[in-house]
């Protein structure tokens, strides 16, 4: 089997307890540190880059899947820190966005049993990376290209979006959050929160590829708040849903998950720092190619014939100290 | 552990004239620390002659069979057929307590030196154990299990190795099984069979146990144990590391 276990240097293997199984640590840290610098960089948290990348390298699914949230996590807060300092997070509407995103996540804990009660929780998780990566990505990437286009034919833009005002600001219950300079009604902000926290628990990601688009496209929160905010938002969604996992699944990897978070903290550092060098519509072209790539990636597993049509899977751990 | 080896010994089953049996392992106390990468556990034996024979000397020639078994689990094997140009899983087995580890190592070609009856009976063969796990023997079953041994015959959890036992004398053999890094942990039991002229005449299990110590074992139990405090050691685990790269990162 080609996977990057096993043949690499001894003394570069280290033995993870929760997973049974023994890994190299430079590689655990170099996937940690390349989805850590894009985190930094995009303000996503990239569990949907690093869990795929651990099943590949032979980790059962529950526990990448659990353990890529504290990385997520540790990545995110050092992401978010760096933001705070430049004053790139509004706080107040973070509140909202954590608050609502909680509850959400719990929904999500609990549609995801069902569905893997009813045994075709892999096919959902792949058409819904399609179809939700492909969305976002195909209405960044228009957006972004567009933006890039204008500004090349000399068209002066506005730090602000055009059309300031969408249905949305018709909402009752307004809400003034100073930061982002928006006046706007609270449910549309609880809703995004909310989805935000049920699809991530379903999938095992932050959010941050939905919540950037939605907090810049539905709310229109200006560009330099964007990012820091998601980034928090993250943070809390991650530590709510790995206290999830280590009390229901019991999957959480500490030693692998502290392995992804040495490099995921330092490329988070780098990301941030690499960040300042592009506009925010090259970010946005970029993260939308990013996003189109995994989209495509699920996109052909699904359609492709798999080279082996046979898989297994351990129904019961048969976990013993 | 020596009194667990003994419990663990069964007593030959006793034909009119048979061979004894004596057996152990290297290492009944496999231990896993963080730079477990794979283990390997050596068999010894010797075949001694029945109490009543009359000429006091095993005399063979004979072959061994010995089967090891790891901790079992229950098991799905899954196909994915494409129906409207996607591709999903459509079909599947499940296999109930099929060992997680499972090694044949004999003195020869498997067909040559036992009677199918008995390799029947102890379902030896990695596929009789993906049949009686399967509980059926319909066709289906039958197809699963095969697909189920080739996938962890490809990840080092199966294997049949008819060359693998080595005699030192005429009585005395040696053999060697080759536990991979992900192995399960728990107790696993080397069942060992004696045949002459492709008949048992003696046989005997010896256990071993694979487990985790130290640090790699404190973790488990915690989180197994503790998983409130696991869950807030991992939260505040990935809080603290963000926090301190960004303080030493900070200009």
């Amino acid at each position: 089997m080609a996977s990057p276990r096993c043949y690499c240097g001894s003394i570069l293997q280290i033995y993870l307890p929760i997973a049974e199984l023994s890994m190299n640590v430079f590689f655990l840290m170099g996937i940690g540190g390349a989805v850590g610098f894009l985190s930094g960089l995009f303000g996503v948290g990239g569990g949907f880059l690093l869990t795929p990348l651990l099943i590949f390298s032979g980790v059962p699914t529950p526990v990448a899947v659990a353990s890529v949230t504290g990385q997520v996590a540790a990545a995110s807060t050092s992401g978010a820190l760096s933001y705070l300092r430049r004053g790139g997070i509004d706080l107040h509407l973070a509140l909202y966005l954590i608050l609502s995103s909680t509850i959400g996540a719990m929904a999500g804990v609990g549609v995801f049993s069902l569905l893997r009660a009813a045994g075709q929780l892999d096919l959902f998780i792949a058409l819904s990376y399609v179809v939700l990566l492909g969305l976002v990505g195909a209405l960044m990437l228009t957006e972004a290209l567009r933006t890039l286009a204008k500004r090349r034919a000399g068209i002066v833009i506005r730090d602000k979006l055009p059309s300031q005002h969408n249905w949305m600001h018709g909402l009752p219950m307004r809400i003034r959050f100073k930061k982002s300079r928006l006046y706007i009604s609270v449910l549309p902000v609880l809703g995004i929160g909310l989805f935000i926290g049920f699809i991530g628990a379903l999938l095992g990601v932050g959010g941050g590829f939905i919540l950037v688009p939605a907090l810049v496209y539905l709310l229109r929160v200006p560009g330099n708040v964007v990012i820091g905010t998601s980034l928090l938002q993250v943070v809390a969604m991650m530590c709510v849903t790995l206290m999830l996992h280590a009390l229901q699944s019991q999957s959480v990897d500490i030693v692998l998950a502290f392995c992804l978070m040495l490099g995921g903290t330092v490329g988070a550092q780098f990301g941030a720092s690499a960040g300042k060098y592009l506009r925010g519509d090259q970010l946005r072209a970029l993260l939308a190619i990013l996003v189109l790539a995994v989209a495509l990636r699920f996109g052909l597993t699904l359609v492709l014939p798999p080279a082996d049509p046979f898989s297994m899977a351990v129904l019961t751990a048969g976990g013993a100290s | 552990m020596r009194a667990a080896l003994v419990v663990l010994a069964v007593g030959l089953a006793t034909p009119t004239e048979a061979e004894r049996l004596v057996s152990t392992v290297s290492n009944p106390n496999v231990a896993i620390n963080s730079s477990f990468e794979g283990a390997g556990v050596s068999l010894f034996g010797n075949i001694l002659p029945d109490l009543n024979s009359p000429t006091g000397i095993a005399a063979g020639p004979y072959n061994i069979v010995i089967t090891v078994t790891g901790p079992s689990q229950d098991r799905v094997a899954r196909v994915k057929t494409n129906s409207l140009g996607i591709w999903s899983n459509t079909d599947q087995q499940i296999f109930t307590l099929f060992p997680s580890y499972y090694a044949v190592i004999a003195s020869g070609r498997l067909g040559d030196i036992a009677d199918p009856a008995t390799l029947e009976r102890y379902a030896v063969l990695p596929g009789a154990q993906a049949a009686l796990a399967a509980k059926s023997d319909t066709l289906k079953a039958e197809r699963f299990g095969l697909e189920l041994v080739r996938m962890m015959e490809e990840e080092g959890h199966l294997s049949v190795n008819e060359d693998g036992v080595q005699f030192l004398s005429d009585t005395a053999y040696t053999a060697r099984v080759n536990l991979p890094s992900d192995v399960a942990n728990g107790p696993f039991i080397a069942h060992t069979m004696v045949f002459k002229n492709s008949v048992l005449v003696a046989e005997r299990s010896d256990g071993f146990t694979v487990r985790k110590s130290g640090f790699e074992r404190d973790v488990f139990l915690t989180a197994r144990q503790q998983p409130l405090l696991y869950g807030l050691a991992c939260v505040l685990l990935a809080v603290a590391t963000g926090w301190l790269a960004g303080v030493v990162f900070r200009r």
